[in-house]
């Protein structure tokens, strides 16, 4: 399962696309997200779109050349009769915090951890998009399959970093929190849940 | 103040370093090429232990797989993208959902487990070998847990799982293996990246 790295819409012939027309959809496809050129307002998907029940355990990050974990999160246990969360959007957005050193990786290993409810699903795939200041760095598009019912699964997929000029790693990491990004997720070419995430790179909070 | 510090003394370091790798012509290293590959066998096989281990991960938390785990193993001169299969019954019936798009297989067995689960591991290494989606493709045997008293040798697991007829004409590789030995797992790997790199040449035995 390759992830296919792409960069602009035009170069792979997507007719560009903006977050408005989507809205319009009853439905959004792969190919809608893959024309968009910046980082959307609001999510694209309510949370109760994701009737596939599908939940993101654990997230790590390691450096491939050295095997480092650079980052790891497990989402912890719902307790039992727990409190509803105060905000609806509070499980599909990260906030990410790292060194100026993180923008010198190459390559970089992410793995999800993700549970399936009792009904099996055909074509899960992913499409994430990162954005400095509207300005698509990298997209990635990654098909998981075939995921079986009331299965945990794992999945890492590398990253290979786009290559970034001196300058944008320079206002990357004086301007936190502008390099944003985008997770869509799909069902058989439907968008059941979109995540957000945004990341400093100044080593501070 | 120690902030802005901070941050001109990283910029500093990247400008440095960039100017470093434009000087000394040194690109970024070639990247490796990389294979997708499936990783199947029973329950208890040994599939995520081994897998973990080539990844220096710890082994202490590892629980039987219920489902997919893709995972991305890196090698001296390849990375195997790895998927590997759980081996549960209620599992194994949907491997056949995977076999798509790979080019190698892995199929790990436990050389000490009872004769019958041997038998049930032969039946499913045959269909796998026979499977229209698999049938062409290098298959790395490994026979794990030779550590263990009760294994058996790889010879012996080589004759009774039929290897010889039955797999006469198709790319494989046979291997003794255990996590206490992870060094000679990777001299496995290293064989069946050979047989995933030479996709026209002369099939290896072991």
């Amino acid at each position: 399962m390759k992830v296919q790295q792409g960069c602009n819409s035009s170069d792979m012939g997507i007719p560009v696309r903006t977050e408005e027309e989507l809205r319009r959809n009853t439905v959004i496809t792969p190919e809608d997200v893959l024309g968009l050129q910046k980082i959307t307002k609001d999510y694209l998907c309510s949370p109760e779109e994701n009737v596939h029940m599908i939940d993101f355990t654990r997230f790590k990050i390691r450096d491939m050349e050295t095997g480092t974990v650079l980052f790891e999160i497990t989402k912890p246990p719902t307790p039992a009769g727990g409190k509803k969360n105060c905000d609806p959007n509070a499980g599909r957005f990260v906030r990410y915090q790292f060194t100026p050193a993180f923008l010198l990786l190459r390559q970089v290993g992410a793995t999800v951890e993700f549970t399936v409810g009792n009904t099996p699903i055909n074509n899960f795939r992913m499409i994430e998009r990162h954005y400095f200041r509207d300005q698509l760095l990298k997209s990635f598009d990654f098909e998981f399959g075939f995921c079986m019912p009331s299965s945990k699964n794992t999945c890492e997929h590398i990253y290979e970093f786009p290559a970034l000029s001196e300058e944008i790693m320079r206002e990357m990491i004086l301007h936190p929190y502008e390099t944003q990004s985008d997770s869509f997720y799909f069902v058989d070419n439907k968008l059941v849940m979109h995540n957000k995430a945004d990341y400093s790179y100044s080593g501070g909070p | 103040m120690s902030e802005h510090m901070q941050l001109s003394l990283a910029l500093c370091r990247i400008g440095l370093y960039t100017c470093f790798r434009a000087l000394c012509c040194k690109g970024p290293p070639p990247p490796r090429p990389e294979y997708d590959v499936v990783c199947v066998g029973l329950t208890g096989a040994g599939k995520t232990s081994l897998l973990s281990h080539l990844c220096s991960e710890g082994s202490d938390h590892i629980v039987p797989t219920t489902g997919f785990s893709i995972k991305a193993v890196p090698f001296p001169n390849a990375i195997l993208n790895v998927k590997e299969l759980g081996g549960a019954d209620n599992i194994k019936k949907y491997w056949s959902r995977y076999y798509q798009g790979s080019q190698g297989v892995v199929f790990v067995l436990d050389s000490a487990s009872s004769d019958e689960d041997l038998e049930a591991a032969r039946n499913e290494l045959h269909s796998a070998l026979q499977h229209p989606q698999l049938c062409t493709l290098p298959f790395l045997i490994l026979a794990n847990h030779q550590d263990k008293p009760a294994a058996r040798t790889p010879n012996q697991i080589k004759k009774y799982f039929e290897l010889e007829p039955l797999a006469r004409g198709k790319r494989w590789i046979l291997e003794g293996s255990s996590t206490d030995n992870m060094e000679a797992v990777k001299e496995s790997f290293g064989q069946f990246i050979s047989l995933l790199e030479d996709k026209d040449t002369e099939p290896a035995r072991i």
